[in-house]
């Protein structure tokens, strides 16, 4: 039997990852209700240990810790894998302005991302992955919170960048003031789960102009008079207040916001020129990756940025063919295409892409071969995950599909089956330094929340080849 | 399962939600070795303590009708107003009154006076009229009613009052949305679609229950066990739509549907949990009844679902959207029974016992099976209502809402076995609800009073420990948080506070929504929507904030966060309200004639309905003394009620 085998055996037994409450770690419980108060990104100004409880983990693992910090870019729509990270060229179907390239006996489509193409040394390409469903907002979900979102706790699991936010919160430097999880254009991303809403993602739609409501249309001068008017009136209410503890944990809230108010950092972190949108590709996705470097580059406490990028499910005309300015490859990928390799190129300039591991990831892939009938491609299992920088070699793949696409032929990688969400998942922990084995204890249902689904039976894990 | 538990739990009570889930019930050594170990937060918040500001302020009550104070004080307390910081221009608090408790408070007040905790006053009448009015409406009250209020000399003003917003359409808006956040109405959610069409018809259904006070028994039967061939034209199924998983097999499906009606009909999450796997191991420690049942027996209620088969079909002509079916048949398309043969999915295979291939209904807590020929959902729907532990949930539901915090605590977590005071769980069980008799009191005559939900609150409202003061002159544990020996005040809803702001500026937006025509309230939505103000820009990112939540992975909460604060004192929704001269807001620019005392009462009781303080007075008067720099001024006095703690919460 195969190691895929004896996994597809296992998962089909056992679909429901959680621990009983039974075999949790021991714990020390805390209380909640400190955390409860501290902050939505923010509570770095609050409560810096504010861990709900002790944390154990599995078995005995060594992260590889290279990384400081992740870009988790979720492509929603689901890409094409076979036009794009895992290029099958189709006689009458492949468009020749794709163009096609072989780099080192890596097919990659110079036409729809030039520039990405000259940055291939950098990045790995993973094309042994198999999403677990083909359901767009069930696998988005899957994506983002590493499990089965139907799972036992699946409703309730903090988004990987929650987990993230939470573990390196101990390390967050004094005067440090952004948040840990920062959210760009991932309107309707997975959230915090059941973990405090400090840990939640900070949700940013960047904006040349800056930061939103950090700066007040009457002015800087007048703003600090009324914030004084306010403070006049309503001490006697919100510091020790006779009405009960989450007042004064309101007035915190007060209090940090008002540092990221009219605060440089801030202004030039999450504002830009139009210069540099330019360079970035002009779009809402490139303004994002700007961002996002300039954020990494503020040194501010922030460690985990989500961007989306949507638009993929392309079912029809996916090459343009009927309609070359509606929603196709040719009009998307320029997009990725722009963002991202400026984003590479500013990141290892600054020398930050050692420290940085980029992901790349859609929810699941599309069918293969000919397009259907009405030009597009449908959802499919086989996908490809990208990674680039954070210690990571780059400059190769793993895993190799057959001649369609359609199925893994090799698995590229030690454990010998497709990779999953929760490898991925798994690859970021290990990255950061973070035990993916871990279990919390202070989930509602008290049943242990494991980082990783079946840590204890070591079921996923990271993709070590990434930095072989 | 568990997102009901943020829905109705405040920050301030999710220390007992931490401590009461299970946990307390197990000798400490087990769980925490030999001695517990020194929390260091939990000691530094407690030493905090609850100081009652030293500086109150100022000595004399500020009123604009001291006629009038005089007369509400006398009418309330017989007393002259004491002198006192906000909120309450006046304080006509009073003692409880031990002498006629009722249903709810003799029960409360008894188990206070045993734990020696001293409870709050009784509240104001200032304080009483907002807090029911939000609690009940969803509405701040408007200034003329908080005045007719106070001054009203009817010793049952207050019963009046209750029985006045329950006839109220607000009374219906906020109820649709709360029941739409318990059944979760949404267009989308993690595994399907309803589409706007099916949200209508389920939002219509609600409002229509709620017009109607329909017994909430009925309520719960027709979501149960209505069938339909179409969720846009009958909106109850879209209450079993919500239960459609893919990715497996229909057992899935059905699971899932049980799953729904268990949690939010009975409490009791943990059948979820045992629709997978047996208890014994995994809920060993967790619920005493969870812990002695099988997943043969999960699968006997899940076996109702057997019958029923959940339909998409594509809405002609355009084909990209689908409405749902939920038919239920006997012959046709199904065995009626529940089949172990599967071996992927969602939940662990489901394979033969032995001899038994397939599971025939029977109800989980009683063994019951239907009827000769009855169907099985109706045979469903018929022994879930008649199921104590029905009305028990739903009491505690309401409970968890009006106190803060449920009696039992997350409200879906009930453990059936350790409920009756009179036959005590064996050790080292404890029972599980915090006022066991109190629960089981208010669930009878809940039963008694055919499940009608405004009886049910009415009792509540009208509780002296419901109108107990937030406010606390002493020390306060956190501890007692589910003694209820005071209020426990929650953040207002992002809707609520969305009118708030609306309502006492005078300036109420129009949103144009894509599939739900003109809004003006963001109480009226039939989902947390996206939605453009033709004002400011969107205000969706400022709802988003407060945590609607989206009734699928994001549940509504009271926590606070920067980007709150961040938005009430700078988003344009705000801000615009506050200006002294544009177009959009109303109350300063028609208000700002006025005497500086008459401008300040007028603010004050506009945005939080009660009148200033002597001393809240005197620093907004000063403020606004100087003519140069009076609308600058009065801005700023405006901006600050809007992010004063007293109009952000409900205390």
């Amino acid at each position: 039997m195969t190691n895929q085998d004896n996994f597809t055996k296992f998962i089909n037994k056992y679909p429901h990852p959680h621990l009983a409450y039974f075999n949790r770690p021991h714990l020390s419980r805390r209380s909640f209700f400190n955390v409860a108060g501290a902050g939505l990104g923010g509570a770095w100004l609050l409560n810096r240990e504010a861990d709900a409880c002790t944390v154990q983990t599995a078995q005995k693992v060594t992260t590889k810790n290279t990384a400081k910090n992740v870009i988790f870019v979720l492509m929603t729509g689901a890409p094409s894998h076979t036009d794009t990270f895992d290029l099958k060229v189709i006689n009458g179907t492949t468009p020749a302005a794709m163009n096609p390239t072989t780099f080192g006996g890596t097919n990659w489509p110079v036409g729809l991302m030039p520039k990405m193409a000259q940055q291939l040394g950098k990045m790995t390409l993973v094309r042994s992955v198999r999403s677990w469903a083909l359901v767009h907002s069930l696998s988005q979900t899957w994506t983002q919170i590493g499990r089965n979102p139907a799972a036992a706790l699946g409703n309730i699991a903090p988004n990987i960048g929650s987990i993230v936010a939470i573990e390196k919160d101990p390390q967050r430097q004094p005067g440090q003031i952004f948040p840990a999880f920062l959210a760009l254009n991932s309107a309707g991303g997975i959230g915090n789960g059941y973990l405090p809403a400090n840990y939640a993602p900070f949700r940013v739609a960047p904006n040349a102009a800056g930061l939103p409501n950090t700066v007040n249309t009457l002015g800087q001068t007048p703003f600090n008079t009324m914030y004084s008017r306010l403070h006049q009136l309503d001490d006697n209410l919100r510091r020790n207040s006779p009405l009960g503890a989450p007042m004064d944990d309101y007035d915190a809230f007060y209090a940090s916001a008002q540092q990221l108010m009219y605060n440089s950092p801030v202004a030039s972190a999450f504002s830009f020129p139009g210069s540099e949108s330019t360079r970035y590709g002009s779009s809402s996705f490139g303004n994002a990756c700007l961002v996002a470097k300039q954020v990494l580059a503020a040194n501010q406490g922030t460690r985990f940025i989500q961007i989306s990028l949507g638009n993929w499910d392309m079912h029809q005309d996916i090459y343009g063919a009927q309609n070359p300015k509606g929603n196709n490859l040719f009009n998307l990928c320029p997009q990725l295409d722009n963002g991202m390799s400026a984003l590479v190129a500013d990141l290892d300039q600054a020398g930050l892409l050692n420290q940085t591991l980029i992901v790349l990831a859609g929810e699941f892939g599309r069918t293969v071969g000919p397009v259907t009938p009405a030009g597009g491609r449908d959802h499919y299992n086989q996908q490809s995950v990208i990674f680039i920088g954070g210690g990571t070699r780059g400059g190769k793949v793993i895993g190799t599909t057959d001649a369609t696409g359609s199925d893994t032929t090799d698995f590229g990688w030690s454990r010998q089956r497709y990779v999953r969400p929760e490898d991925v998942e798994a690859t970021i922990y290990s990255a950061l330094g973070i035990d993916w084995t871990t279990v919390r204890c202070d989930d509602p249902l008290l049943r242990g929340f494991e980082y990783v689904p079946f840590s204890s039976q070591d079921l996923y894990g990271p993709i070590n080849e990434l930095w072989a | 399962m568990t997102n009901r538990v943020k829905r109705t739990v405040p920050v301030a009570a999710a220390l007992i939600l931490a401590t009461t889930a299970g946990l307390a019930l197990l000798p400490a050594q087990s769980l925490f070795g030999p001695e517990l170990p020194s929390d260091p937060i939990c000691t530094r918040f407690l030493s905090m303590g609850r100081q009652i500001p030293g500086d109150t302020g100022g000595g004399s009550v500020a009123s604009p009708n001291a006629i009038l104070l005089g007369r509400l004080t006398e009418s309330i307390t017989g007393q002259l107003p004491v002198a006192e910081v906000s909120p309450g221009g006046s304080r006509t608090s009073t003692a409880v009154n031990t002498a006629n408790l009722g249903l709810v408070d003799q029960y409360i007040f008894s188990a206070l006076e045993s734990a020696g905790i001293q409870p709050a006053e009784q509240t104001t009448d200032w304080e009483f009229i907002r807090r029911v009015t939000l609690d009940l409406t969803g509405r701040i009250p408007v200034p003329a009613r908080v005045l007719s209020f106070v001054s009203d000399t009817n010793p049952a003003k207050r019963t009046a009052l209750v029985d006045e917003l329950m006839a109220s359409s607000t009374w219906v808006d906020k109820w649709t949305i709360y029941f739409g956040d318990l059944y979760r109405n949404n267009s989308a959610n993690t595994q399907i679609r309803r589409s706007p069409g099916g949200v209508t018809a389920f939002h219509d259904y609600i409002r229509a229950s709620l017009q109607q006070s329909k017994p909430y028994d009925q309520m719960a039967k027709e979501l149960i066990s209505t069938q339909g061939t179409d969720s846009y034209k009958t909106g109850e199924i879209n209450f079993n739509v919500g239960g459609v998983v893919t990715g497996g097999p229909v057992q899935d499906v059905w699971d899932q549907q049980t799953a729904n009606i268990a949690d939010t009909f009975l409490g009791v999450a943990h059948v979820n949990c045992l629709l997978c796997h047996n208890g014994a191991g995994h809920l060993t420690t967790l619920s005493l009844w969870g812990g002695q049942q099988a997943r043969v027996a999960a699968w006997g209620l899940s076996a109702f679902m057997t019958q029923t088969y959940t339909q998409a079909f594509l809405v002609p002509p355009a084909n990209n959207v689908y409405y749902w079916s939920i038919i239920d048949t006997n012959a046709a398309r199904g065995p009626g029974k529940y089949s172990l043969n599967t071996t992927t999915g969602n939940r662990p295979q489901r394979q033969p016992i032995g001899a038994v291939t397939a599971v025939t209904p029977a109800y989980i807590f009683t063994g019951e099976v239907p009827q000769a020929g009855e169907n099985y959902r109706q045979a469903l729907a018929r022994m879930v209502v008649a199921d104590p532990q029905f009305a028990r949930a739903t009491v505690n539901y309401m409970w968890a809402y009006f106190f803060g915090v449920g009696l039992v605590d997350p409200p879906d977590t009930f453990d059936p076995l350790r409920l009756d005071a009179d036959n005590p769980p064996p050790a080292p069980w404890t029972l599980q609800p915090s006022n066991p008799r109190l629960l089981n009191a208010l669930t009878t005559a809940f039963i008694a009073n055919k499940f009608d939900v405004k009886w049910l609150m009415r009792t509540l409202v009208n509780s002296q420990a419901y109108q107990l003061q937030s406010r606390y002159n002493g020390q306060w544990n956190v501890a007692w948080n589910n003694s209820f020996g005071r209020k426990l005040v929650r953040r207002l809803w992002a809707e609520e506070l969305h009118d708030a702001i609306a309502i006492s500026s005078n300036s109420v937006p129009t949103y144009n929504t894509t599939n739900y025509g003109v809004i003006n309230y963001a109480m009226q939505f039939p989902e947390p929507l996206a939605v453009p103000d033709g004002l400011a820009g969107k205000v969706s990112g400022f709802l988003d904030s407060f945590l609607r939540g989206n009734r699928d992975d994001e549940v509504r909460s009271g926590d606070g966060s920067i980007l709150q604060a961040l938005n009430l004192m700078n988003d344009s929704f705000v801000m615009t309200r506050t200006s002294p001269s544009t177009p959009v807001s109303a109350l300063l620019p028609s208000n700002i004639g006025k005497s500086n005392t008459d401008l300040v009462n007028t603010l004050f009781l506009a945005v939080l309905s009660r009148y200033p303080t002597a001393a809240e007075l005197a620093t907004a008067s000063t403020n606004l003394a100087n003519v140069q720099t009076r609308n600058q001024e009065a801005q700023y006095l405006l901006w600050s009620l809007y992010n004063k703690v007293d109009f952000t919460f409900n205390y």
